[in-house]
């Protein structure tokens, strides 16, 4: 009886300060989150003379200030944002699926090269590589045009290792041998046998490229020069600098990029079950 | 075995497709095969134009109800310090907008790239709204023209009128008496400074030493001229260095949230700073309405009246746009058209280039509504304002700016070293190059 | 796993390899050639035809390697490095640990908020810290001058943790995820027998959990460590608020400002050649640890 009580109170400490240290943590992390709603809600006069934290009585002048601005195309980078994220990510899930598929469950000559190639790619940082992409899309004629920012993001390093580990982890080679005997040809053993038991995974990675495009910023900001097609990244940092001799429109800035916060928030929220950040398949499935 | 053949194959593969890439890209800065279309096309032209002016595609609007034969389209870019990298790559790339705004320092280096259109012989006619000097930035001392000068940026000193009286401070008339004032104000109040020097803005430090007489640039014969390490300069280097180290100037940049919190709440009594900056204190410190007066820049010597230039830009057209006659022709329209110059002022707040422009400026800015002269103050500043040739590689001097006086400042060394380093990264860039450099 | 499949595998990887030779490959071979070019000035160098594109050979790679400023911007990068990699994955993993254990109250609202900054883009979240940090705004400023003094959070010697905390605040949320769910992929039988045994969680977690993890954590620390040799965009960002980060604060700022700012891509080109060979030599480690962590079925 003793014993008992004494373990129960035992768990009650560790777990009162393991919920303090997490709630410390989430406090940090949400610190300029909170800051950001707080300062779109100061009007320009507010917001570099009032407290830190104090709610100012501006937002709505905000919202409408960028509504506005240059006719709504605030909501025209929002759309294209979607756009490049979406479609991007969606390429890009499918083009990872069957490399991952493939190089988990086909022993093929050059399959270490390959892989090894198409991993390599993450240790290229995008700044190298945004002028010469440029310059060579320019000479294709897709400067300047959807396809300019969307192509070069479609290939996912991280979305084909994800994906390898996810086919490696969830697809049963027996399944596989199964429907081959059936008869199926590899596109519908793929299509029909490992897909449905990949999208766990492939929803994770789709998460992952929707939000790495969402917040790329350097190869829109190369790639386009109609103000158009900017996603939001690029058509806040046209609010920031604004240019010489034209003051930078802080309070359009931090009140854009709160409401381009509300999108992903959403998607973090509503999707959080889903991410399935699992890096290693499964530490302990042997 | 296999394996090795195999990617022996597809080293090959690859090889061969970057041959092909590099050999299809061809020589980007060779000069278009296509001479320029002097004929304007039969049909309706659509020029694209890449500004950061606001409000300037209303004013295109108005073109295009106007001329349906020409329209324009205008993209808003972000401007500063990679907006000239970005349209150099484009114009490399082949892929330039037709018109772009050009910064006058950066001209030189658009002209030196081949990337702009010399526009001499269809913008002859513009040339006479223009004071000579004023053009002068336009065909940097040469017989072509590379733009349509725009807007223009004399300097003047922008002052705290009600805590100048507070503190007991005469607007001063030459920077001694600057200094001075800035001892003062320390020690009525160490909360306060007079001013700050900004080691992000070259352009403002560039104006100051026009005023000083500077010549950073020059051109003898065939050969350039680099004299930024020149007395004038280190004049202006020395005096602001000087402050600083005795701390009654502060040294925090412009144009960051912290210096708008000071612009507002008084802590800061002064900007030197050039004719637009009303639009920048309004939107930043719209606590001070009505507080700031504008007076002309503190001089070196008194009885002296000069003043430089800081910013300002022009339109050019792009060497690779099939359409030059027409953009030519809009871009005059922009800059010397009555209606043009007025959509200027009131829409994209500029402070215009041409004289017939500058003579429509009559309502001081709602912001100055305290002071009523206050365009016949700036046009009497501005026709002492003297400007000097720029480089064709401002970019690399500029940068050299920010990283020496960064480094000056956190170390308090000699304002002087970052001059001569200024000096020094632009002639090894040149010389790099290939310019011909004069002894 | 057996089939050997002929032509098929090389089908199925045609996409990948079309775009990675499109998107990779061929950009990474122009960087080269371009790095053995250069500009030709004749004259004043204005005018048609005043400027040349020539052949220079190793020229500008051999300014890369000889230049001072590079290295220099290495070291910086590398204890910036070290300082992010040991407190966003340290973290990163106390937080996982915490999150699986039995006695948590509001762990999925922690979770979800240490998740957000990921979904902050990197601009965004240092322009936010960067208001933040300015000595006139910053509501830190109050308790921190209480505690002695005025701390100038972009100052000379304080920069550099400025930037390692935007860092860590972006990463830590998704590390944590990619720990946690690997924890939560272990039956929770596992831990049973430990805990008939009498073991604390404290125990559990040293002895039993860390283990399990080691494979996750191998691998998180080696994209984590990528990522932060590239570290480009926080002193970016931050460096129009202060005078201590210069142009080249890291190699690929110089990349950067020799490609947009002074206009020079050869020399951009040369150094991101050096670059790419000195992400080479890391990448042999990294393949190889990929290799024995995560693909044990070889």
């Amino acid at each position: 009886m003793a014993a008992t009580a004494t373990r129960t109170r035992a768990a009650g400490a560790p777990g009162l300060a393991a919920t303090v240290i997490l709630l410390g943590g989430a406090l940090y992390c949400l610190f300029p989150i909170a800051w950001v709603v707080v300062a779109a809600t100061k009007s320009r006069a507010e917001l570099f003379s009032t407290g830190t934290f104090a709610v100012g009585g501006g937002l709505l002048e905000n919202l409408a200030g960028l509504a506005a601005y240059r006719d709504g195309v605030f909501w025209l980078w929002t759309l294209n944002t979607f756009l490049y994220a979406g479609a991007g990510a969606l390429l890009s899930t499918g083009v990872s699926a069957i490399s991952g598929y493939t190089l988990a469950k086909y022993r093929f000559p050059g399959r270490t090269l390959l892989f090894n190639l198409l991993i390599g790619g993450i240790l290229v940082p995008a700044v190298v590589l945004a002028v010469p992409q440029y310059l060579l899309l320019s000479e294709a004629g897709l400067a300047d045009t959807y396809w300019a920012v969307l192509l070069p993001q479609i290939l996912s390093p991280y979305g084909i290792y994800l994906s390898r580990v996810y086919a490696s982890a969830a697809v049963p080679d027996e399944l596989l041998d199964a429907a081959r005997i059936d008869g199926a040809g590899d596109l519908r053993v793929f299509g029909r046998v490992a897909l449905p038991l990949m999208v766990p995974g492939m929803v994770t990675v789709f998460l992952f490229q929707f939000v790495a495009i969402w917040t790329n910023f350097l190869l829109p900001f190369i790639m386009l020069g109609d103000d158009r097609k900017f996603p939001l990244t690029v058509g806040l940092y046209t609010l920031l600098a604004a240019g010489a001799n034209q003051p930078a429109l802080y309070n359009l800035i931090i009140t854009g990029a709160m409401v381009s916060l509300i999108p992903l928030i959403a998607l973090c929220l509503t999707m959080q079950r889903h991410w399935r950040a699992d890096l290693s398949g499964g530490a302990v499935k042997n | 075995m296999r394996t090795r053949r195999l990617s022996a194959v597809a080293t090959a593969l690859i090889t061969a497709l970057l041959a092909a890439g590099c050999g299809g890209s061809g020589d980007p800065e060779a000069p278009a095969a296509s001479g320029p279309a002097s004929t304007a096309p039969a049909g309706p032209v659509t020029l694209t134009y890449w500004t950061w002016v606001p409000n300037m595609d209303k004013i295109a609007a108005v073109w295009n109800q106007a001329n349906p034969g020409i329209k324009v389209t205008v993209s808003k870019q972000a401007g500063g310090d990679d907006a000239s990298a970005k349209f150099l790559t484009a114009a490399k790339a082949g892929n330039p907008p037709d018109l772009v705004q050009a910064e006058y320092q950066h001209l030189p280096s658009f002209v030196a790239a081949g990337a702009v259109a010399d526009i001499a012989a269809e913008a002859g006619p513009a040339k006479g709204e223009f004071s000579p000097g004023q053009w002068g930035l336009v065909t940097l001392g040469t017989e072509g023209a590379y733009a349509i000068p725009q807007d223009s940026g004399p300097m003047m000193l922008y002052y705290r009128k009600d805590l100048f009286e507070k503190y007991g401070i005469e607007v001063p008339k030459t920077w001694d008496e600057y200094a001075e004032a800035a001892r003062t104000v320390r020690s009525k109040d160490r909360e306060v400074y007079l001013g700050t020097f900004s080691s992000k803005d070259p352009g403002a430090f560039a104006g100051l030493a026009q005023q000083a007489g500077a010549q950073w640039w020059s051109i003898s014969g065939e050969a350039w001229k680099v004299g930024i390490d020149d007395a004038a300069t280190r004049k202006v280097a020395d005096y602001w260095g000087g402050l600083v180290k005795e701390g009654v100037i502060d040294d925090m940049p412009y144009f960051t949230p912290e210096w708008n919190k000071a612009l507002n709440d008084g802590t800061l009594l002064t900007w030197p700073s050039a004719v637009w900056g009303p639009g920048v204190l309004s939107a930043n410190a719209p606590k001070g309405e009505g507080k700031w007066a504008v007076a002309p820049l503190p001089q070196w010597s008194a009885g002296e009246n000069v003043s430089g230039f800081w910013g300002g830009s022009s339109t050019a057209v792009a060497e690779k746009s099939p359409n030059r006659a027409a953009a030519v022709k809009f871009a005059t329209w922009l800059n010397t058209d009555p209606q043009a110059l007025r959509l200027l002022i009131d829409e994209g707040s500029v402070y215009p280039a041409s004289a017939e422009g500058q003579a429509a400026m009559t309502e001081p800015p709602a912001y100055f509504s305290g002071q009523p002269d206050f365009w016949q103050q700036v046009q009497a500043i501005s026709a002492t304002a003297r400007g000097f040739t720029f480089g064709p590689n401002v970019n690399v001097t500029y940068n050299a700016f920010k990283d020496a006086f960064d480094k000056a400042l956190r170390d308090r060394s000699p304002f002087a070293d970052a001059v001569r380093v200024m000096q020094e990264s632009t002639v090894a860039d040149m010389r790099k190059s290939g310019f011909q450099l004069a002894p | 796993m057996r089939r050997r499949g002929g032509p098929v595998p090389y089908l199925f990887l045609t996409p990948a390899v079309v775009l990675f030779t499109l998107f990779l490959a061929l950009p990474i071979g122009y960087t080269a050639y371009l790095s053995l070019r250069g500009t030709k000035v004749t004259g004043l160098g204005l005018g048609k035809g005043a400027r040349r594109e020539v052949y220079v050979g190793f020229a500008n790679l051999a300014a890369a390697i000889g230049d001072g400023e590079l290295w220099a911007g290495w070291l910086r990068v590398l204890g910036y490095g070290a300082m992010v990699l040991v407190t966003m994955l340290g973290l990163a993993l106390l937080f996982a640990l915490l999150l699986d254990s039995a006695h948590v109250r509001l762990a999925r609202f922690s979770r979800i908020a240490i998740f957000l900054p990921y979904a902050v883009p990197g601009v965004a979240a240092t322009l936010l810290w960067g208001f933040l940090y300015l000595p006139s705004l910053s509501p830190a400023q109050g308790p921190l001058s209480a505690l002695g003094g005025e701390v100038d959070l972009l100052g000379a010697g304080t920069v550099v943790f400025s930037m390692a905390n935007v860092a860590v605040w972006g990463g830590v949320g998704f590390n944590m995820l990619v720990l946690y769910t690997t924890l939560r992929a272990v039956p929770r039988t596992y831990y049973e027998a430990a805990r008939i045994d009498g073991a604390s969680e404290l125990a559990i977690a040293l002895r039993v959990k860390i283990p399990i993890l080691m494979p996750a954590i191998v691998l998180t620390t080696v994209f984590s460590l990528i990522a932060t040799i590239q570290v480009f965009t926080e002193p970016t960002a931050l460096r129009p608020l202060t005078n201590t980060i210069s142009s080249t604060w890291s190699p690929l700022m110089k990349v950067y400002r020799d490609a947009f700012i002074t206009g020079d891509l050869y020399s951009a080109a040369a150094t991101s050649i050096v670059i790419a060979g000195i992400a080479l030599v890391v990448s042999f480690g990294f393949l190889r640890v990929v290799r024995d962590r995560a693909f044990q079925e070889r």
